[in-house]
């Protein structure tokens, strides 16, 4: 196994025993880092000097503690880490230095995991397959005229690519696990509440989760470990009793209940993903899970909610670039006028629809009718979920309903919002979901299968994931 | 249907002439999609904002540091005394 | 008499003191370099968020307990959505549909007698930073910003329009100011900006309202009087000529005494309201509000109605003495120190409160404590000083801070009480007032004062006024037989 082939606990473990050293390891995925970003292009900003630095200082501890000891991160580029730049994929942010750091930061470099860029995005977090970055796009590394999903792309393409061994998105209607399904890796979105907002930059406060992008399950597990906790900066982050997300994973599955979505096929369905979640469901039944069928009656209005709910609180979350304290600023003859050039000239397209849309959905008259609604229809969908978990343990169905499209394929909005038909319920009931690969299509892009778990039960979620992807 | 001109207003963004049409189409699009919720009944619903086991915790009233100057000026250089300076508000 | 009866709101704004700011640990330090107090929370830098302060929701509620309101079990925080450059994040977090205390009242006393105003609502919001603009508007000129204050904790009272004359809106004013001195949740000084209030008055001649009109820009509670008896004025006439009053915001100018009308964009805002995502709804329990309302303090009123009962002091007095916590503490431990409350309000009233004014020191400055009330009344007690002299002894011991003893010694102010020391000084008197002297002895009786005062001026003050008055009597009648 090469250096850039191990796992976490494998690197972290060669490292303790000093049968390898950091430097060592940065020097490869910086190899792999020169030889595909010119094609992948997964990164805003790299800087392998600085993780050299850092890898030099890993090297002089004794004591090599941490649980990401020496693992070379990859960090979407909507949190802020100190000194960087932060752009969120935008040009209203290019330039903008972070003088703190997001929590999660925080706890990545307290398990002395070594940060190694700010991975590309979907402007915002607004989109499905990274073409909304106002940089460039990012190219799936299984095939590069593909997209590798959004809006995490860069950061799913990154662990992919072996660039980096893990990465943090960010998943508010399924940008950490339709990435992870588009590019064959592991995403996961925490339970609401369980990973600390604090320092990612806003698209849906009510929806956002930061989760990790890996490439097996354990990995996974490990990340979350190292990211969960309360956290005094974060009023929506939960106080509860810290545990070890790797603790059930091995455990036999036996006596399980699995929920397969009866809605799920009303939608059009690729038939290669139709057979990988046949496959799976076998695997499940071969290891002594039970698997019965589940309602979610109002399964489809989560998207039509979803795309009232998203756009209105990130209109508000995006009122603050207006230019005067960081950021891009176009000067106007009078104070107004420069807020309407420096918004008009620094958001994209997708997120100036967006912001109209959330604008309108909230404004006087239409309120009711729109946000308001969207936020019953939200509780309808957490109810039946809730009801959901009575019967079932844990929820499976297809991460998306179709593999990678070509860059520049899609063209409506309303096209590429289908991408989320089966991401964004999870987002609106505050469940933790995750992606496992699952097989290729004809083509050889990879099938993403999901399981969703009831509210903060990630270990038995992680568990089951686990077992079908070593079952 | 749509009154672009006061959304764009209160959302503080001047759309080109040439994307106008194009993203007013598009939004009438959507939110014709919106239509379908009309099919839910949510009478008697209540609205979900926060998830499960939300609750809201007390800070205690005590100093915490701060942004320094230069921590400030890393993204804009401040006027003199120490302000950060915009073109005139008119109409105030 | 008015025809039209006015019909007049308050919105008010109150800085809460605490140390630090409504959702973040920056200070709230007044007067501090621009831009030094700010943190990625008040600055609204892109993935900071709010976390609230325990203090500025116990001040609220303190408030809202002393304002005789409700506090609401469960309160919401919702973003109020506008443009400015103070507005960092481009919303305010506030209260909307459920605030954190409702429905209640705060009585006043004017010269008409006891009213009750009523009180809507009590809500928590965040203060927005400060601009300070230069130059005409018709220059491209700059506004200067600074966000120190951006963030800084809010309460907002609003009244139901229950307020009928200017005069009543003053009261009121003056008696909110008060409470939340009383209570120590802010410094209440508009000033500093920690009190600021918009008024909304309107006429009608009927029991249906009319047309309601703002008035911002009000800097003083002298202004806020005088803004609204002009408004009033303003509208009646308009309204006697068959002009309709229309719904506006108007600018108080402070010089001129007139209100303006102000085109503001602000009419058009749509503020597009909706519940804070970032704050989970703020839960209180039953327990927390009970030991708050029971460590209340004394309340204004409530004091001055117990000093008119307890010590006897008159109306006037009693208003006087409990416009701060501070002097009526004070008062109030000098009356339990010497048994005798109406003479110590007296001298506080008379030589202490003018040295207080004339050196613009405060009464916990002066170190004329109860020992030295106390041995200040034994003096004058035991004859040693007389009442003249007294207030010479006061003045004196607050320039030095000697006590009252000291200063007797030190100056020689014993009271005479030597009647031929004062005889002589009678005969003094009369043979050096002959006209005087004559005018008595003619019937002008009155002019024994004139001569009692001469007597009072050789002794510089010490003579014992009974007994030099005794002895003046007796001699002048001696001379008209």
């Amino acid at each position: 196994m090469t250096i850039t082939d191990l796992p976490i606990s494998s690197l972290v473990n060669k490292l303790r025993n000093k049968e390898i050293t950091a430097r060592e390891v940065i020097e490869n995925y910086a190899k792999n880092i020169y030889e595909k970003e010119k094609n992948i292009k997964a990164f805003i900003n790299l800087d392998i000097e600085n993780a050299l630095k850092r890898a030099e200082e890993l090297d002089k501890m004794d004591e090599k503690k941490g649980l990401l000891f020496g693992v070379p991160v990859a960090v979407k580029d909507n949190m802020n880490v100190k000194n960087c730049e932060t752009t969120a994929g935008s040009q209203i942010l290019k330039g903008y230095i972070s003088p703190y750091n997001a929590t999660v930061v925080k706890k990545l470099e307290e398990e002395n995991a070594i940060i190694i860029g700010k991975t590309n995005m979907d402007e915002f977090a607004m989109g499905s397959s990274n073409e909304n970055s106002s940089f460039f796009p990012t190219h799936n590394p299984v095939n590069y005229d593909y997209v590798p999903g959004g809006s995490s792309g860069g950061s799913a393409a990154s662990v992919k690519s072996e660039e980096a061994l893990a990465a943090l998105g960010s998943d508010t209607g399924g940008s950490v696990r339709e990435p992870a399904a588009f590019c064959g890796v592991v995403g996961l979105k925490p339970t609401y509440g369980l990973v600390s907002r604090y320092g990612l930059i806003a698209f849906s406060s009510s929806l956002d989760q930061i989760g990790p992008l890996t490439r097996n399950v354990k990995d996974c597990a490990i990340m979350l470990n190292a990211i969960v906790g309360f956290d005094l900066h974060d009023e929506t982050s939960v106080n509860i009793k810290k545990e070890d997300y790797t603790s059930f994973l091995g455990k036999e599955i036996k006596g399980k209940r699995i929920g397969i979505i009866k809605e799920v096929m009303d939608f059009n369905i690729q038939d290669e993903i139709k057979e990988e979640l046949k496959k799976t469901v076998s695997t499940l039944v071969k290891l002594g899970a039970t698997v019965t069928e589940i309602s979610i009656a109002h399964l489809k209005y989560a998207l039509p909610a979803y795309y009232i709910v998203a756009p209105s609180e990130a209109s508000s979350n995006l009122s603050r670039f207006d230019g005067v304290r960081y950021g891009l600023t176009v000067q106007g003859e009078n104070l107004t006028s420069t807020y309407e050039l420096t918004r008009a000239e620094g958001f994209g397209k997708e997120v100036k629809r967006r912001i109209l849309i959330g604008t309108f959905a909230l404004s006087a008259g239409y309120y009711d009718a729109y946000y308001l609604k969207a936020s019953k229809v939200r509780k309808i969908l957490a109810n039946e979920f809730e009801k959901a978990f009575e019967a079932v343990d844990t929820l499976l169905l297809p991460t998306t309903a179709t593999t990678a499209f070509k860059l520049g394929e899609k063209k409506s909005p309303l096209e590429m919002y289908m991408s989320d038909i089966f991401t964004i319920p999870v987002n609106l009931a505050g469940l933790p979901s995750i992606s496992v690969p699952h097989g290729n299509d004809k083509n050889g892009l990879p099938i993403g299968m999901q399981f969703i778990g009831n509210w903060f039960k990630e270990k038995e979620l992680l568990q089951i994931a686990y077992a079908v992807e070593n079952g | 249907m749509i009154d672009i001109d006061k959304i764009e207003k209160l959302a503080a963004l001047k759309l080109k002439e040439k994307e106008k049409k194009a993203i007013l189409n598009d939004l009438e699009e959507i939110i014709h999609y919106f239509e379908i919720l009309k099919e839910v009944d949510t009478e008697n619903v209540e609205p979900q904002i926060y998830t499960k086991g939300a609750q809201l915790f007390l800070r205690k009233d005590e100093i915490e540091n701060g942004l320094n100057k230069e921590a400030l000026e890393k993204n804009k250089t401040l006027a003199s005394g120490n302000f950060y300076r915009v073109k005139h508000i008119i109409g105030e | 008499m008015n025809e039209y009866k006015p019909t007049i709101g308050l919105e008010i704004h109150i800085q809460l003191n605490t140390k630090t700011k409504l959702f973040c640990g920056c200070s709230t330090q007044f007067g501090e370099k621009p831009n030094t107090h700010i943190c990625p929370v008040c600055l609204g830098l892109p993935g900071a968020l709010p976390v609230l302060n325990e203090k500025a929701v116990e001040y609220g509620i303190k408030l809202g307990l002393a304002l005789n309101m409700k506090i609401n079990k469960e309160s919401t925080f919702y973003r109020k959505n506008y443009f400015y450059p103070d507005l960092p994040k481009g919303y305010q977090i506030t209260q909307y549909t459920i605030p954190i205390a409702s429905e209640g009242f705060l009585e006043i006393k004017t010269e008409k007698g006891k009213r009750k105003i009523s009180i809507q609502r009590g809500h928590i919001e965040e203060d927005s930073g400060k601009s300070i603009h230069t130059g005409d508007i018709t220059e491209s000129t700059y506004s200067y910003i600074d966000f120190n204050r951006s963030g800084v904790p809010l309460m907002e009272i609003v009244t139901y329009p229950d307020i009928e004359t200017a005069e009543e809106a003053y009261h009121f004013l003056v008696l909110l100011r008060k409470t939340v001195r009383y209570l120590g949740v802010s410094s209440g000084d508009m000033e500093k900006g920690a009190l600021r209030c918009d008024v909304n008055v309107s006429l009608s001649k009927s029991n249906t309202m009319g047309t309601k009109v703002e008035i911002k820009n009000l800097n003083s509670f002298r202004s806020i009087r005088k803004a609204l008896e002009y408004e009033i004025k303003r509208q009646t006439e308009m309204l006697k000529n068959g002009e309709k009053t229309i719904h506006e915001t108007r600018h108080f100018d402070e010089k001129t005494g007139i209100t303006k009308s102000m085109r503001t964009k602000e009419e058009l805002n749509d503020y597009r309201y909706f519940p804070e995502p970032d704050l989970p709804p703020l839960l209180l329990n039953k327990a927390l509000v009970e030991d708050i309302k029971n460590s209340l303090p004394e309340l204004p009123t409530q004091k001055e109605e117990r000093f008119i009962r307890q010590y006897l002091l008159s109306d006037a007095y009693a208003y006087e003495i409990t416009s701060s916590t501070e002097l009526a503490d004070y008062f109030e431990s000098i009356a339990k120190a010497t048994g005798k409350p109406k003479e110590a309000a007296n001298f506080l009233m008379g030589s202490i409160m003018k040295f207080l004014n004339e050196t613009e020191k405060t009464i916990s400055e002066i170190g004329f404590d109860e020992k030295k009330f106390i041995e200040f009344f034994s003096l004058l007690e035991k004859g040693i000083i007389s009442k003249n002299i007294a207030k010479e002894i006061i003045i004196e011991s607050l320039k030095t801070g000697k006590s009252p003893k000291k200063i007797v010694e030190e100056k020689g102010l014993i009271q005479i009480t030597d009647e031929n020391k004062i005889e002589e000084i009678v005969q003094q008197v009369l043979k050096e007032n002959p006209e005087a002297v004559s005018r008595y002895l003619s019937g002008k009786t009155q002019i024994l004062g004139f001569l009692a005062g001469q007597v009072m001026k050789k002794t510089k003050g010490k003579a014992n006024p009974q007994i030099a008055n005794k002895l003046l009597a007796e001699a002048l009648n001696k001379m008209k037989q």
